[in-house]
């Protein structure tokens, strides 16, 4: 299976601070694979990056092979890279369904003007949102609530939604911020048989996290990062196993218990 | 050319300690004070007064000047915008509020001073004259007290107890009120003293400029200006923003001449080119 | 509460036919005819005040909307008086030329966001004041005076508009005028937020990222919704200087450019309807002070100190029934 992104020395500095140094890896398509490590190692620096939300400060990120690192955010995902919000939804006040239609701007075929003034284009696009919009909900188990205002929600069904959005847009890489952030084991279960549906449909994922039973449980590959660089990658039964790692999670855990 | 830099010199402190006092403002509550061009009036106003019509000597006129505008700031905060912050998420009702006190410092100016045009007769007479430089003494005293005043607040702002608070409360709310620091005694302090100082800049320019109630709103929008080039929430900022625009007006103001009021339309399409390039101004806080 | 949109229809056609015909009866019944300047004012700046409320849809906070109203005054005026074009032509002209003038503006300050952009429009208000103090073709501080009265439409000889010139009462032609100009801009309004490019606008206003992260180029929408909020202060303008006949640099300040703002907020800002409710009741309450004499500023801001005290969200957020964008 070919590389569908390619992280080359990405590399990111803020003023003084080292965020990222030097990170490269690949990930393949259709793998799922995670990103893990102490806080404060990078990640969420590393998962912007990815998403053109920040711009390196050195080395690119590729996909297809193509550069996407530099370019606007939009066209990254209009490219087909899309990035999840934690707890982020576009529209609190509207219907779950009307959420997920309204991220279907990617597909539009109509345009702006086209959809004020409602051409046959533009009803045609919104009749094929709404569809769209129903199997999505369908597929990630929110069908039953799909006219239920979003600020509603519970947590769990809030982040699917999120990930819905993410569908929505018809990406060929779906990027998840700490999908499993604040759950209980049932909530977990379920996001994890979420993620697994998202390959399924041919998406490759790449996610970001922290909870370890989770990322061991679901992922393909995992790559660790500690103080900005990557310090080991491989499969889940590797990782656990790899002293730096080890060290890495302890030497963290040490400091958060305060000395 | 000495003229053209002695001018924006000494315009340029004084412009100074108004940004100095916007940008305090700005720094502590997030809130650009519209009054601040008609605090700068009353200042003068109060002088004109003081100093004008009582007689009494131009310090004391001067302090009268800044006290009243602590007082009128510290009211205001504590009053005024305290409660719109509080109960209001949209920044859209500060600043509406701050339109309004506007508004209404203009009306209250307006009443008590009426429209006329006032000075006050010149604080030290005489003319210091050479080669390329006519500059009169009260201008340079004018000067010196401004640049007195810009150390005095660094100073205040670096080394003493309510300075080090509001510091900490600009640059972290939330970690100074951790800290222990009285979020609303010192920011009802930072508006009280943002306050004070248009006041005295008022104060000071009466004695040369004059006043007059028209020339609040010009005088706000002036200082939003440099607070645009200095970058907001900063000191330097304000400082370096401040003598910019003293320059550019007096380099303006004898180059420019015969083209008419075109300096500040100059300034302007500068300022949107430098924004292009530095949204947040030379040194400023990133906001956007 | 939800309303149909067939009572939502009935209802707004009930209020079109209150304002051109009832409000006229009225009028011509008690003679107050100066009214007639009022409520046109009212309508007029509504529109100019719905331009500012499209930027805060996008999560702008625009205090330079007179910037484009005097720019648009000026443009029609220019026109009308020195190239003999028809006013009618100059209308859309003129809110073309400030939106293409918006745009430039535009590309630079859009990227900014709160305190900071409204600062620049604020400033921006002041800066046209002084270009059409400085330029020739503005004619500096006289302004432009005596701007002939629109002329009439006519297609194969028949009449379409009147020459108003010709008219008895020209002052209720404008009226009209207005309140059908004012008509239409609403309709667009309420068209652009129950259709998706609202929905799409008020995703920059939520979270910029996540428009983003969908594929809005929000660069882009942001420099079109403020190209049409200063095409409406630009038609606003030109309308004014039809009816006062005349156009200064004073015609237009920072002042009115923070009204529009408060009209906006003051009706609500969720709300379609908000910037003509607001700008109805801060002008008719400020007309009606006018009696108290040297104490109208005063009263006027007091009473907004208050407002802004008591009501942080505006009028229109007092109505139980919250129907948002209706």
């Amino acid at each position: 299976m070919a590389d569908i992104l390619e992280v080359a020395g990405l590399t990111k500095r803020f003023g003084g601070l080292v965020a990222v140094s030097d990170v490269r890896f690949s990930v393949r398509e259709r793998e799922i694979l995670s990103v893990i490590g102490p806080n404060g190692a990078g990640k969420s620096t590393l998962f912007k990056l990815i998403a053109s939300f920040l711009r390196p400060t050195a080395g690119e990120v590729r996909f297809k092979g193509e550069r996407i690192s530099g370019l606007a955010p939009h066209i990254v995902a209009r490219r087909g890279v899309v990035r999840t919000f934690q707890e982020t939804t576009i529209f609190r006040n509207m219907s779950v369904r009307d959420n997920v239609v309204t991220a279907h701007h990617l597909r539009s075929r109509a345009s702006l003007a086209g959809f004020y003034f409602g051409t046959a284009t533009a009803r045609q696009d919104l009749e094929a949102f709404g569809n769209s919009a129903d199997e999505i909900l369908a597929f990630l188990g929110l069908a039953s609530m799909r006219h239920e205002i979003a600020s509603t929600l519970p947590h769990g069904h809030l982040r699917a939604l999120g990930i819905a959005i993410g569908l929505a847009t018809g990406p060929a890489v779906i990027l998840l911020d700490e999908p499993f952030a604040g759950m209980n084991r049932d909530e977990t279960r379920r996001a994890v048989e979420l993620v697994r549906k998202v390959r399924e449909r041919g998406i490759t994922v790449l996610l970001v996290e922290h909870d370890m039973t989770a990322v061991m449980n679901i992922s393909d590959r995992i790559v660790v990062l500690n103080f900005g660089q990557k310090i080991a990658e491989g499969v889940p039964a590797e990782i656990q196993r790899n002293p730096k790692v080890i060290e890495a999670y302890l030497g963290a855990e040490d400091e958060s218990i305060g000395k | 050319m000495e003229q053209i830099i002695a001018n924006g010199f000494y315009l340029g402190a004084q412009y100074a300690l108004v940004a100095l006092g916007l940008t305090l403002i700005f720094a502590l509550m997030n809130v650009l004070n519209f009054a601040h061009g008609q605090m700068y009036v009353l200042g003068g106003f109060v002088t004109y007064s003081i100093y004008g019509q009582f007689k009494l000597p131009f310090s004391v006129a001067l302090i009268c000047s800044g006290l009243t505008l602590a007082v009128i700031g510290a009211l205001m905060e504590k009053f005024l915008f305290r409660t719109v912050i509080r109960r209001s998420k949209r920044e859209e009702s500060t600043m509406l509020l701050a339109a309004a006190t506007a508004f209404f410092l203009d009306a209250v100016i307006l009443l008590l001073f009426g429209e006329k045009q006032r000075g006050v007769p010149k604080i030290v007479s005489g003319v210091f004259v050479s080669e390329g430089l006519i500059m009169p003494y009260d201008r340079v005293v004018v000067g010196l007290v401004a640049i007195l005043m810009i150390a005095a607040f660094m100073l205040y702002m670096q080394y003493s107890k309510p300075g080090r608070a509001m510091r900490a409360l600009a640059q972290d709310r939330i970690a100074a009120q951790l800290m222990g620091v009285k979020v609303d005694r010192y920011t009802m302090i930072g508006f009280a003293l943002g306050a004070m100082l248009a006041g005295i800049v008022g104060g000071l320019l009466v004695s040369i400029t004059g006043v007059n109630s028209g020339i609040g709103g010009p005088i706000s929008i002036k200082a939003f200006l440099m607070v645009m080039i200095g970058g907001a929430g900063v000191v330097g900022g304000a400082i370096a923003g401040g003598f910019i625009l003293g320059m550019m007006e007096s380099v303006g103001l004898s180059v420019l001449r015969e083209y008419g009021d075109v300096t500040y339309l100059v300034i302007f399409a500068l300022l949107m080119v430098f924004l292009s390039i530095r949204p947040n101004g030379l040194m400023g806080k990133p906001w956007g | 509460m939800t309303t149909t949109p067939t009572t939502r229809i009935i209802s707004a056609v009930f209020f079109l036919l209150a304002l051109l015909v009832g409000v006229p009866l009225l009028i011509s019944a008690t003679g107050r005819t100066d009214l007639y300047y009022t409520l046109t004012s009212v309508a007029l700046l509504s529109i100019a005040s719905s331009g500012v409320w499209i930027t805060f849809y996008i999560g702008r906070i625009n205090i330079g909307q007179g910037a484009y109203a005097l720019m648009g005054g000026y443009v029609s005026a220019i026109l009308v008086v020195d190239y003999g074009v028809s006013f009618w032509l100059t209308l859309p002209l003129a809110g073309l030329f400030c939106a293409a003038a918006s745009v430039l503006i535009g590309l630079p300050i859009l990227r900014l966001r709160g305190v900071y952009f409204a600062m620049v429009t604020l400033v921006l208000t002041e800066v046209v004041r002084l270009l059409a103090l400085a330029l020739p073709v503005t004619n500096g501080a006289k302004g432009i005076v005596s701007i002939p009265l629109p002329t009439g439409i006519g297609i194969f000889g028949l009449t379409l508009v009147p020459d108003f010139a010709s008219l008895a009462n020209p002052r209720l032609a404008f009226y009209i005028v207005a309140v059908l100009l004012m008509a239409l801009c609403f309709l667009g309004l309420y068209r652009l937020v129950h259709s998706r490019v609202g929905q799409l606008s008020q995703s920059l206003q939520q979270n910029e990222e996540l428009a983003s992260s969908i594929g809005v180029n929000i660069a882009y929408l942001r420099v079109i919704a403020y190209a049409i909020s200063s095409f409406l202060g630009g038609v606003g303008g030109a309308m004014f200087a039809a009816i006062s006949q005349s156009i200064y640099p004073s015609s237009f300040t920072v002042a009115d450019s923070v009204n529009f703002m408060l009209n906006c907020f003051l009706g609500g800002l969720g709300y379609v309807l908000g910037p003509m409710l607001g700008t109805f009741v801060l002008y008719f309450g400020w007309d009606m002070l006018f009696q108290t004499g040297e104490y109208q500023l005063l009263i006027f801001s007091t009473v907004l100190i208050v407002l802004m005290l008591v009501l942080p969200n505006g009028l229109l957020s007092l109505t139980l029934s919250a129907r948002r964008g209706d």
